[in-house]
């Protein structure tokens, strides 16, 4: 570097850190740079301890909310909603299944019935004949549309898979957020609580808090 | 074992192996291949990778159809334990899955994959997929 570009580098900076990088006592700069960045660390984690508190606060009054509105208490009871979901969903899709199966044969059956009515017909002007045709028509739309049935339960499943990510979302959102609280007090210069994962009702989460001072 | 290989032919009376953790879904793909012709009997469900490696170990198969996102042990695990195993290694794999991102799809034509089917699909792929797959396998067979 210049010396034209250290003098312009040194006049954008306050006097205090100027005065600093012109003292020749090495072990004072390394000091103070250290308490600056010390002092800038304290806030930042302070700030994101705070943050975490609130944010916790908040997921707790959503909860109370949700459970004074007579919906799922807590995030467990949302992932028995959700299992229950994928139960009826699956109980549906299966029913529907049980109906093709039931209904597959009955089709071939009345096709066949009708190919064999085809078989004695002596003139296709007899109504018979005519109706044999439409049956054998009617029978085949329906083998088509169940077949289609089959394919569409299919979407059980896709929705199904979508429900599991959410359950795994939501795990991931509470275990994401009591570890940010611990990570939070460690940085701050408290002792992490040992066994944090296995923390699991509310008192043991508050207590947590507590214990980095949030 | 090379000869087995290129003996492999789509054959009705092949066993299958469908593997998927939606018991709804495993009667559809067993529906939509008896819907092909292939025999309801001889075909046998698994609902994660492990317990289809089980059964593969324990008794001969002439097909897989699996799904990838599954508990325990997922389809491209179960594909690449197929293909590690050296008396499986030959085995067709079609996976059948809900996952359509490219860097899924490289990874599993990477660990060896026979055919990709992407839900919801219809019995016409279903067949597409298998004619080619083997098709593909009488080629290789046949020019080995």
């Amino acid at each position: 570097m210049t010396a034209t570009m250290t003098a312009a580098v040194n006049e954008g900076l306050p006097p205090e850190v100027r005065d600093l990088l012109n003292s020749a006592d090495g072990a004072a700069f390394e000091q103070a740079l250290d308490a600056m960045v010390r002092q800038r660390e304290h806030h930042l984690f302070r700030a994101l301890g705070v943050l975490a508190r609130d944010l916790h606060g908040a997921v707790c009054r959503l909860g109370s909310d949700l459970a004074n509105e007579g919906v799922p208490e807590s995030m467990t009871d949302a992932r028995n909603y959700l299992a229950e979901v994928l139960d009826m969903s699956s109980k549906a899709a299966h029913r529907s299944l049980d109906f093709v199966d039931r209904m597959r044969p009955e089709a071939e059956a009345l096709s066949a019935n009708a190919a064999a009515v085809l078989d004695f017909s002596r003139s296709e002007t007899d109504p018979a004949t005519a109706l044999a045709r439409q049956t054998q028509v009617f029978a085949s739309a329906c083998a088509e549309g169940l077949n289609d049935m089959v394919l569409v339960q299919s979407w059980q499943d896709l929705a199904g898979q979508r429900v599991k990510k959410v359950v795994s979302f939501i795990e991931s959102v509470e275990s994401s957020l009591l570890e940010l609280v611990r990570l939070t007090g460690a940085l701050a210069g408290r002792e992490a609580p040992v066994e944090v994962a296995k923390v699991s009702s509310q008192d043991e989460v508050d207590r947590l808090l507590s214990e980095f001072g949030f | 074992m090379f000869l087995r290989f290129g003996e492999k032919r789509l054959d009705k009376n092949m066993k299958i192996l469908v593997v998927d953790d939606f018991s709804t879904m495993r009667r559809i793909v067993r529906n939509l291949l008896v819907e092909l012709g292939f025999s309801n009997p001889l075909i046998q469900e698994a609902d994660d990778g492990n317990a289809a490696l089980t059964m593969l170990k324990a008794n001969p198969f002439d097909m897989v159809v699996t799904d990838w996102n599954m508990p325990n042990m997922t389809g491209i695990e179960l594909l690449q334990a197929i293909r590690a195993e050296p008396k499986l290694k030959s085995l067709p794999v079609l996976m059948v899955t809900a996952e359509n991102n490219r860097e899924q799809i490289i990874a599993a034509a990477q660990a060896g994959v026979n055919g990709y089917i992407v839900k919801p699909f219809t019995a016409v792929t279903l067949k597409e997929k298998l004619d080619k797959i083997f098709e593909r396998l009488a080629a290789s067979g046949a020019s080995a």
